[in-house]
């Protein structure tokens, strides 16, 4: 045991610089991607409870393709397979394109379903005193609609964090990457691979934690106004 | 003779030929990943209704400490870093492995959730008619939570359909192996990822019918 972490500390002047600026590139991705997701997601629940029949058809293929397959071929496709097109991305754009598409599809159902979990009565009585539909949505409909999708919405901010790690498979610049440089110039997989599971952890638990509050937090609220 | 289309449809079908051989890999890992996850979700959902604080304790630790690695560092752990250390799993067990472990702290949750589900007079009463606490969650409560907890089981399945793309890392021979390895070879990326993708659509687009299947009919007898 002492010899397996005198390793680290033999290591560590070597390791720790290299590791700092790539789960800053880690949590960059999982912030841009996410933003990206939640954009693409909160359109995607609009169109599909659009009006337009054509809008609506759109939206829920998209929604059924890209939930239908991996994350890692909606990478693929886009980094290796558009290059023959002519449309080159760099790996970190091609990352957090990639995984905002796939994200974006799960968040639109949890959007979708927010919105319809809404009593119809809320929003016509909110058109009925006058609001108009932008007006509805944004004021009635939207800050309910949020404290139903946010437990939700906090565990695909921390599936997104580990799923950043399958980018290293496009070589986007990111702490698994890092990790895989390290463990084939030092020859020390099992320590740097154990290493980086920490890292994660580190990142993703406090989430977990604001996510379990928030869980319990709307359980609560819900509890009492019944 | 087909020169209007954007890509080579002999080829595309060759391509096909060799992608499906590694969608039978891909649902043999899924399948063997989903076995491990189910069983020991199952022991350790029961596990954690124990009145033992250590115990349940562990289990949560657990659960916290497999929700916050991703899947591709368990799987290097696994297959490079016990390597590494003297222990040699090849890549498929390490696979079904790795998913395995990872896929056990999602369906703990999901029994667990199950149980909670029903009502604690269940229980009360299996105890009041003379029933063990084994024999009452074993005639009792798991064939009611196993039915509450179906629909759940099979996102799960479908999620780790698509999560079997990320094993390709550690070599075993599933459908994103051949589709890298194909794309090594001809170079033709757009046409082979296009189908990977197409093959993988067409594998969970059933299962995540089914699903919706079951949703609708649990809808309707609750």
């Amino acid at each position: 045991m002492s010899e397996f972490l005198q390793i680290y500390a033999e290591n560590w002047s070597d390791w720790w610089p290299q590791l700092v600026p790539a789960m800053w590139n880690t949590v960059a991705l999982t912030a841009l991607s996410y933003l990206f997701a939640v954009v693409l997601g909160i359109i995607l629940a609009l169109g599909k409870l659009s009006k337009i029949r054509v809008v609506r058809a759109l939206c829920k293929s998209y929604i059924e393709f890209v939930r239908g397959i991996p994350a890692l071929a909606i990478l693929f496709l886009l980094y290796f397979a558009l290059v023959p097109l002519g449309i080159v991305f760099n790996s970190f754009t091609a990352a957090v394109i990639g995984l905002g598409m796939n994200q974006g599809g799960y968040m639109a159902e949890v959007f979708r379903g927010g919105i319809e979990a809404l009593h119809k009565g809320q929003r016509e009585a909110a058109l009925a005193v006058g609001m108009t539909p932008v007006k509805a949505y944004r004021n009635i409909i939207m800050p309910q609609a949020i404290r139903i999708v946010l437990p939700p919405l906090l565990n695909m901010l921390i599936n997104l964090l580990k799923d950043t790690s399958i980018c290293s498979l496009i070589s986007a610049p990111e702490l698994m990457l890092r990790a895989k440089d390290i463990a084939s110039m030092s020859f020390r997989p099992m320590h740097i691979y154990l290493l980086i599971g920490v890292l994660y952890f580190t990142m993703a638990w406090p989430l977990s934690m604001i996510t379990r509050r928030v869980e319990a937090h709307m359980h609560r609220g819900r509890r009492s106004t019944v | 003779m087909l020169e209007f289309l954007p890509f080579d449809p002999w080829k595309a079908v060759q391509f096909s030929q060799v992608l499906l051989r590694g969608a039978i890999m891909t649902v043999q890992i899924t399948a063997g990943a989903l076995v491990i996850a189910i069983v020991l979700g199952l022991m350790m959902a029961v596990i954690k209704t124990s009145r033992v604080r250590v115990v349940r304790f562990l289990v949560d630790a657990y659960i916290e400490i497999f929700r916050g690695i991703p899947a591709l560092t368990l799987l290097f752990i696994l297959y490079f870093g016990l390597a590494y250390s003297g222990l040699q799993i090849k890549s498929v067990p390490a696979a079904i492995l790795g998913l395995g472990l990872v896929g056990c702290a999602t369906l703990t949750e999901v029994f667990r959730s199950g149980f909670e589900a029903l009502h604690h007079g269940q229980r009360e009463a299996a105890l009041a008619v003379g029933m063990t606490p084994i024999m009452a969650m074993r005639n009792i409560i798991l064939p009611q939570a196993v039915r509450i907890t179906l629909p759940p089981i099979g996102n799960y399945a479908i999620g780790l359909l698509k999560d079997t793309a990320i094993v390709s890392a550690i070599a075993a021979p599933e459908i994103m192996f051949y589709a890298r390895n194909l794309v090594t070879s001809t170079f033709d990326t757009t046409t082979i990822y296009v189908l990977a993708a197409i093959l993988y659509f067409c594998l969970s687009f059933p299962l995540a019918r089914i699903v919706s299947r079951l949703e609708e009919r649990r809808r309707s007898w609750q």
